[in-house]
């Protein structure tokens, strides 16, 4: 069988070959012990870098939508923009503000870096690339990105501003309305595939991905969920908390140098983490295009590493999400909680029950063609 | 009941609305780039003759010019950038007449109203399009615009090529 | 080892932020000193290895009551600007009801361990096999606590809002 070959640019070789080299050489809890520490590092890596990236892809495709070049003086189409964007604000002075929280001031930035790599870190990258998996994942993923919201508030409160202050009301109000949608909308995709763990969801979207798998419903839980993610992420028509024409910058008005960088790190990983948990539990993850019965299809598939399947459904998600950004202007507070409250949640908690109806009937594709 | 047609009907409508502005830009997306990079297409670049950049004095190919030394654009000037230096001389004839001896503005402080050049009686100033103004120090900024040994252009020459009027 | 090492980190940040959260007099910190607590406690089901709990908890208690306290007291005027040093007597009655409660607590906890030691090993507790516990109607099972709950919180909803809109 093609499919059981072994997959040579697969970074899963690379671990495995690590792992038995020092369980051959030293005890247990050492062992355990560098592997936490090189996943450590290893991820804080991929996050900072997979940021870069993204901030350069975003004025980039910003730069298009809008007829321009965007960034192309430093390196080459102006690859090391980002890079130097990440000196400068690491070099610049951070500013104390008088009569502030200072506590709370300095604490509130990291509320939001740690709940966005926090969750970051149980995204499964590829094969073998899941740093954790619990048998909770899609639920432990809106529980811990449910914490970034604390630090956006205290900022906001902290700050002694009043634009800060209401940035981080707006903030609040928007991120509590639309995480229940983004839940509702996995928790449909979890009742289709009776899993929330992160490897078993991916798994069963081998020959037909959840987003086939419940048709109509998927599809609805779907474009719910990447309107909800988008509006979390206070992106796009959805970013009235930092609306800088009424409010300067919002809850980060204050901010400065490293701390104003880790929001604006988290706004981007953000970004990235709700188009790979959108990728994952809709998309198959980083399982390649497969249909079954084609062996020869699959085989030729399966030869491309699992981890750039990843990263392109996620890079179409985001360039998605960029789309929605460049062509709609910025709703009103009260226009954005009846989106969420009088058209989202209705629609999402009747697709719950159709999912549910669905499921128990036996309409679902894999069920109506025999998919495994 | 009309409430719920309203409802979904508003719906419907509004997933129609938001796909044609994502059609838009996505045209957009793959438009022409509008984008002057401006140090490298210097050899290309067209500013328009209305660019007010620079107030020049127009001298002719004799070394004459058309200021009288009237005065007018100085009164005008709203930011008093317009320095006029006149000094009153004996001609053959043995008149009086007031000539220009220095004309000096101040592009530092011109805020490009073009008052000066509308209200010449003898259109003797004009801006043009010559943009890359910056230099290192302020005193540069104040210049004079007319040229060394320069005089005023003679009537005559006017009365001898008439305009239709 | 590595889990007692934890074990004492979390108890000892428990500790520390319950007692700094009883006595900040900025109730933002105060709050915010609690959502430290909340924190240490999911902690603490994790390494207990309920990992649902966890996410319950920090769901729940982090991501909806403490925005929820920390968005009313944004809402207040200049919270705990008047804020005085309550009277000695009354800090010595709140110390001796503390540490009755404690010690009361400590005496149940204290004669109950033999037992909770005794008690076989729980295997994981999945999603699948609590959302049987919670919608089935056989012995241990709680269907009927489970709808009371939403009844009543429905109750809750509807008298909220007819608070709300009471001009």
């Amino acid at each position: 069988m093609l499919l059981n070959y072994s997959h040579p640019l697969e970074i899963s070789n690379l671990t495995t070959w690590l792992d038995t080299t020092l369980r051959s050489s030293m005890p247990e809890f050492w062992v355990l012990f560098i592997e936490f520490a090189l996943v450590i590092v290893a991820l804080l890596t991929a996050y900072a870098v997979i940021a870069l990236i993204l901030i350069y892809a975003e004025r980039k495709i910003t730069a298009f939508f809008q007829a321009r070049y965007g960034p192309n003086r430093v390196g080459k189409w102006g690859l090391l923009q980002s890079l130097a964007d990440m000196i400068k604000i690491l070099l610049k002075e951070i500013v104390k503000i008088t009569r502030s929280d200072r506590f709370l001031f300095f604490a509130a930035p990291f509320f939001m870096i740690v709940a966005s790599m926090a969750t970051f870190g149980a995204i499964p990258f590829g094969k073998g690339l899941l740093a954790v998996d619990f048998n909770i994942g899609v639920l432990y993923v809106t529980a811990v990105s449910s914490v970034g919201i604390i630090g956006v508030l205290l900022a906001g409160w902290s700050s002694n501003n009043k634009y800060s202050m209401i940035g981080a009301m707006r903030s609040g109000a928007q991120f509590v309305s639309y995480e229940l949608s983004a839940g509702f909308a996995l928790m449909t995709i979890v009742v289709l595939a009776g899993t929330m763990q992160f490897s078993e969801l991916i798994e069963g979207q081998r020959y037909c991905w959840n987003i086939f798998n419940g048709h109509i419903s998927s599809i609805i839980a779907f474009v719910i969920y990447l309107i909800s993610g988008h509006a979390e992420t206070n992106r796009g028509p959805f970013d009235l908390p930092e609306a800088e024409s009424e409010l300067t910058a919002g809850y980060h008005t204050e901010y400065s140098g490293l701390q104003f960088g880790f929001y604006y790190l988290a706004e981007y990983l953000n970004m990235f983490i709700i188009a790979s948990i959108a990728t994952t539990v809709f998309l198959g993850g980083f399982l390649p295009i497969q249909v079954q019965g084609w062996d020869a299809f699959n085989g030729i598939m399966d030869f491309i590493p699992s981890y750039v399947w990843f990263f392109a459904k996620t890079a179409v998600l985001i360039f998605l999400s960029l789309w929605v950004r460049w062509s709609f202007p910025r709703l009103r507070i009260d226009q954005l909680l009846n989106l969420e409250w009088k058209y989202l949640l209705p629609i999402n908690l009747v697709n719950i029950v159709v999912m549910v109806i669905l499921v128990l009937t036996g309409l679902t594709l894999k069920d109506l063609f025999g998919i495994i | 009941m009309s409430s719920i047609t309203e409802y979904f009907s508003g719906l419907f409508t509004g997933i129609r609305s938001l796909m044609g502005g994502m059609s838009v830009t996505w045209k957009e997306l793959w438009t022409k780039k509008v984008t002057q990079q401006y140090p490298e297409n210097r050899d290309t670049l067209v500013i328009s003759d209305r660019f007010r950049a620079e107030l020049v004095m127009p001298h002719d190919e004799n070394n004459e010019h058309a200021c009288t030394s009237c005065g007018i654009c100085q009164l005008n000037c709203p930011n008093g950038t317009i320095n006029i230096t006149s000094e009153m001389i004996e001609t053959a004839e043995g008149k009086k007449k007031k000539i220009l001896s220095k004309y000096s503005w101040d592009l530092g402080m011109c805020t490009f109203c073009n008052l000066c050049v509308i209200t010449c009686p003898s259109d003797a100033i004009k801006f043009n399009n010559t943009f890359e103004n910056a230099v290192f120090t302020r005193s540069k900024l104040i210049q004079t615009l007319n040229k060394e040994g320069s005089k005023l252009r003679e009537k005559k020459k006017e009365t001898l090529a008439p305009k239709g009027e | 080892m590595a889990e007692q090492i934890i074990f004492y980190v979390l108890a000892v940040i428990i500790t520390v932020f319950s007692i700094l959260a009883v006595t900040s007099k900025q109730i933002i910190r105060s709050a915010t000193y609690l959502l430290f607590v909340l924190l240490g406690t999911a902690g603490l089901y994790l390494l207990l290895g309920f990992s649902y709990l966890f996410a319950v908890q920090i769901a729940v208690y982090a991501g909806g009551i403490m925005v929820i306290f920390i968005f009313a007291i944004l809402l207040t005027n200049r919270p705990g600007e008047n804020v005085k040093s309550e009277l000695p007597i009354r800090r010595l009655v709140a110390l001796v009801t503390s540490v009755a409660g404690l010690a009361f607590c400590g005496h149940i906890i204290y004669w109950n361990v033999k037992k909770v030691i005794q008690l076989p090993l729980m295997e994981e507790l999945t999603p699948q096999k609590l959302g049987h516990i919670m919608m089935g109607t056989d012995k241990y099972q709680y269907l009927l606590p489970f709808e009371m709950i939403s009844i009543l919180l429905l109750a809750c909803i509807v008298g909220a809002i007819m608070v709300a809109r009471r001009r």
